[in-house]
């Protein structure tokens, strides 16, 4: 603990004057009464990866460096939490995406999954994958076409159904030809 | 002797080698099933055959046919315009795919590579064979086509096993194996053996990649140079290539070329395409940091007879105002006013780290700073606003058309089918799927 609180001195000079503390700087800074503890403590940090030295022997920020947090730079002096907080989080892509090399889009045409609320012009994500459940939405190849529909089951035999009573079923002939399971629906308005 | 064995062992190094079955083609049909089991071509925007489906492949189709010549032997053909965006992403996926299993992979082409699996049969718990087969399995079933894949001690040799059943293949040559595939190999398809050292091998009596690997040491050390000795040591199961991980920092040449259609005899439209030509060059250096030397320019009629001269530069630059200005007494010897052209390019040659480039004798050093401190300027307003928002007075007619009229000027499928939010410029980094959806 007592060694983050001088990193964090420590980083803290390197903000403010935008260069490295000597020895002689840095324990001042941190009320040593010697330069040779200075010396240890930078020797704590560069093995730890926190700072680095370069060829000429002078020492620079390490990528460490800069993901180690600066916490407690509040006023109030309370550390703030919401920046530890947000590696809890993720984008949108991480959200919508699981395997990304096995993902697709494709642009819906026509009303066939109105019920389940698929429209026309929406985006679609798929991802490529060996195996599709039983009531997921899948992509399949009939006749040379994509087509989008659920995945049913009826005495060990797959068909697919639309979501909209104006279209039949579809029975493959031999084998379904399942490309991709739906992953996501995207509209942008 | 005959049939003993070049190495013993099976595999003291793993290597394999992937390569994408008709890559550009099977990128086409795998989005869209109405092109599955059909002839289908790409490089329509060029005028020739890039890739073929195994269906036209087995139709006659070659690649770097032309495209007229297609139509008469093979009317059905499906042609379409090349769609790089979509394969660099595919390309992009293919090699993240191999990265799942050993982070050694090299990028050789955007569709072939190399990975090196030595040591990895413990951690992932499987044999060389396993984890290659596991890796055809992701990659089939993930991007919705085959690749074919050669496993063997050395990179020379995982080419020849990927090579050796197509498409679709996986071809596991251990090396106490090897000599049982170079046996009946011509020594011309080994990687990296030409027409020339061919030739000169067949001189000496060497008809078969066996024949070349079974030279003595000696015989070797005397008549070959080293990129051949390499080759003989990887064909006797010794590794010595190894699989190069770097990414590309820096070039020898850059090279641009444009086809346009109709082909022209108009000086100056043909003097702006070269001159677009070179500024996408210059782009291109200037990212890499790099200056040229030289220059080669050339012409192309419309009856694929090219012309070229070569020009050098008193010091490096990448600025292309300074190389249009040198080249273009060149361009006009190469002009001929009564011939018709369909193409120019430029290979910016002797590429140099600008870091270390020298001024000339005669001062420049000024200048030099002026310009650099302008491109930098135009290489921001390029990154904001896109790449052709600025270009030189002399590349403007080549800029005032897309390059091709007619059905050759048909942009790919995918930038007609933008969604919302999407533009011309900038599109989803996913591939789409085309087609009718139903």
């Amino acid at each position: 603990m007592e060694k983050q609180e001088s990193f964090n001195k420590f980083k803290r000079f390197y903000q403010d004057n935008k260069r490295m503390p000597s020895y002689a700087e840095l324990a001042d800074l941190l009320g040593y009464k010697s330069r040779n503890s200075a010396y240890k403590l930078i020797k704590h940090f560069i093995a730890n990866g926190f700072i680095a030295k370069d060829t000429a022997g002078k020492i620079i920020p390490s990528n460490l460096f800069y993901s180690t947090k600066v916490l407690g730079t509040v006023e109030a002096g309370f550390p703030s939490p919401a920046e530890e907080e947000l590696s809890d989080t993720m984008n949108l892509d991480e959200y919508l995406i699981g395997n990304k090399e096995a993902t697709y889009m494709l642009k819906v045409r026509g009303d066939s999954m109105i019920g389940a609320g698929i429209m026309e012009g929406d985006m679609v994500l798929v991802e490529r994958r060996s195996n599709a459940k039983e009531g997921e939405i899948v992509l399949a190849e009939v006749d040379g076409q994509w087509t989008m529909k659920y995945l049913r089951k009826k005495g060990g035999k797959a068909f697919l159904e639309a979501a909209n009573e104006r279209y039949k079923p579809i029975v493959a002939k031999e084998t379904l030809n399942i490309a991709a399971v739906v992953i996501a629906v995207i509209r942008k308005y | 002797m005959e049939n003993s064995p070049l190495a013993i062992g099976t595999f003291p190094r793993a290597i394999l080698h992937i390569d994408g079955d008709a890559f550009f083609a099977s990128c086409e049909q795998s989005r869209n099933p109405a092109l599955k089991g059909k002839p289908v071509v790409t490089g329509k925007e060029r005028g020739i055959a890039a890739s073929m489906s195994y269906e036209a492949k087995a139709r006659g189709v070659a690649r770097g046919m032309r495209i007229f010549e297609i139509k008469k032997i093979c009317p059905e053909d499906i042609i379409l315009p090349s769609d790089y965006e979509t394969y660099s992403l595919l390309s992009k996926r293919f090699f993240s795919i191999v990265r799942r299993y050993t982070p050694d992979v090299e990028e050789y082409s955007i569709d072939e590579c190399f990975a090196d699996l030595t040591g990895l049969q413990r951690p992932l718990r499987m044999s060389y064979a396993q984890i290659a087969e596991q890796i055809k399995r992701d990659l089939d079933l993930e991007l919705g086509f085959t690749f074919s894949i050669g496993l063997a001690p050395t990179k020379v040799v995982a080419k020849i096993g990927s090579k050796w059943k197509k498409p679709s293949g996986l071809t596991v040559i251990p090396g106490k194996d090897i000599h049982l595939y170079l046996a009946k190999l011509p020594v011309e398809k080994v990687w990296g053996i030409g027409h020339q050292t061919t030739a000169l091998l067949n001189k000496y009596g060497i008809r078969t990649a066996l024949d070349f690997a079974r030279k003595s040491k000696e015989w070797i050390e005397k008549k070959m140079i080293k990129p051949f000795k390499e080759i003989w040591e990887e064909l006797n199961g010794r590794s010595v290539l190894a699989v190069d991980t770097k990414e590309k920092e820096s070039y020898q040449s850059i090279q641009k070329v444009k086809t346009f259609t109709p082909p022209s005899n108009d000086e100056r439209f043909i003097f702006a395409q070269l001159s677009k030509n070179i500024e996408n060059a210059c782009i291109k250096a200037r990212r890499y940091r790099q200056a040229a030397r030289g220059a080669v320019i050339f012409l192309r009629t419309q009856d694929f007879r090219d012309s070229g001269l070569e020009t050098r530069f008193s010091r490096a630059t990448a600025f292309p105002n300074e190389v249009i200005k040198i080249i273009e007494p060149a361009f006009k010897e190469l002009f001929k006013r009564n011939r018709q052209y369909r193409s120019t390019g430029v290979i910016l040659l002797n590429l140099e780290n600008q870091e270390n480039s020298q001024m000339d004798l005669f001062g420049s050093h000024l200048i030099v700073e002026k310009m650099t401190r302008l491109y930098e300027g135009v290489d921001k307003i390029k990154e904001k606003y896109g790449k052709h928002t600025l270009f030189l007075g002399s590349s403007f007619s080549a800029h005032r058309f897309s390059g091709h009229e007619g059905d050759r000027g048909i942009a790919p499928a995918r930038k007609a089918a933008l969604f919302k939010g999407e533009t011309k410029r900038k599109r989803l980094a996913i591939p789409m799927f085309l087609g009718e959806v139903n």
